[in-house]
């Protein structure tokens, strides 16, 4: 019952098209004869009395409005997602491009948490995540180094120890090398902690525009705390600033942006792994 | 030596079980103050005296001013923060 029914439709389908299709030809028939009638007349408005019917809305036939609408959408849509490519070009220059970063960075000279001289150069080449904190500090300095180890051991996998995570004390009188050892042992195996002289260490926050609150007659046995900023740095291995983040920072976003710049890196050939 | 080495000649930095140390003693004196309704530590009289002497004991005073302080002008900003949003829907 059913396949009878189904070929009784097919058949109406198959003779509806069939005869669309002959209407179409007689269509494009007539158009050719119009067109033709037309070309000698040079496009007038006035038309032959036997095409008044097809002409009567002059070249506003329905398909010449199909032609027009879609050509109209296409040509909006291909401007609009030109202009939005363009943009996206532009943001992402505007991204990478050197210029309006702060100028963050600069030559320094500490003493390392085993008692080694360090300066910028030895992190030349490398990926940094630099913290400005003090050991005495209450919690935001744990919680920010704790982030700042997570971060580590994430990109880790990926990089390995092309990232290097630094901690720079600017609490000198209190933070010697082997104080700051044994705190940092405990966020990151790799952590490299950085001391020095008061005016070392106001030199280095001066460099990278942290603030801090240490005063110079503090003595080792004080119990102060140091007011200081507490975001950490990542810096390019030319040693160029990147990015700040701050406590509101996630782990999984400091991940997200190390990848990202390092992926750029790779992109243009300036970073290989 | 207790959690922390403030006393000792060559002073080492809090563990990280000294820090929780400290901080378990914190919030159980401020959950303490909370349930007795004092903000500023020090105004609770004689009701969280345990709570107290536990948290004075494991963390070293620099931080226990910090907390304090830092309880305080919580609250406080909690206040403006609210107030701020009672007038946004009021107006």
């Amino acid at each position: 019952m059913q396949a009878v029914i189904l070929r009784g439709l097919r058949h109406a389908y198959r003779s509806s098209t069939r005869s669309e299709r002959t209407l179409t030809n007689v269509r494009v028939d007539s158009r050719s004869a119009v067109r033709h009638t037309r070309c000698s007349r040079a496009y007038s408005s006035v038309p032959s009395s036997g095409d008044r019917d097809r002409t009567a809305v002059g070249v506003f036939s329905p398909t010449a409005a199909a032609i027009f609408i879609a050509t109209g959408a296409g040509l909006f849509y291909y401007f609009k997602s030109e202009k939005e490519s363009l943009k996206k070009k532009k943001e992402e220059e505007l991204a990478s491009k050197a210029y309006g970063r702060p100028q963050i960075g600069g030559p320094f000279s500490l003493l390392t948490h085993d008692n080694k001289p360090f300066t910028e150069k030895d992190v030349l080449g490398k990926w940094t995540l630099i913290y400005f904190g003090f050991t005495n500090c209450p919690d935001i300095c744990p919680e920010e180094l704790d982030k700042m180890g997570g971060a580590v051991n994430a990109l880790e996998k990926r990089y390995g120890t092309a990232i290097q995570p630094v901690f720079i004390s600017v609490d000198p009188p209190r933070d010697t090398p082997a104080r700051i050892a044994s705190y940092l042992s405990e966020f990151h195996p790799r952590l490299v902690g950085l001391t020095g002289s008061y005016q070392d260490t106001k030199a280095v926050c001066k460099a990278y525009r942290v603030y801090f609150s240490t005063p110079p007659t503090a003595k080792a046995d004080d119990d102060y705390l140091v007011d200081h900023s507490i975001f950490f740095y990542f810096m390019d291995p030319d040693g160029q600033f990147v990015d700040a983040f701050g406590k509101d920072t996630s782990m999984e976003a400091v991940v997200a942006r190390v990848e990202k710049e390092i992926g750029e890196w790779e992109k243009d050939g300036r970073w290989k792994m | 030596m207790g959690w922390f080495g403030s006393s000792t000649p060559e002073p080492t930095a809090v563990s990280r079980e000294g820090r929780k140390h400290c901080w378990d003693g914190r919030d159980a004196y401020f959950k303490c103050l909370d349930n007795v309704g004092v903000l500023k530590p020090g105004d609770e009289g004689k009701a969280c005296s345990s709570e107290k002497v536990a948290y004075e004991k494991s963390c070293v005073k620099s931080w226990i001013d910090y907390f304090n302080k830092r309880r305080v002008l919580a609250e406080q900003q909690k206040g403006v923060l609210e107030q701020m949003k009672n007038q946004s829907n009021s107006s």
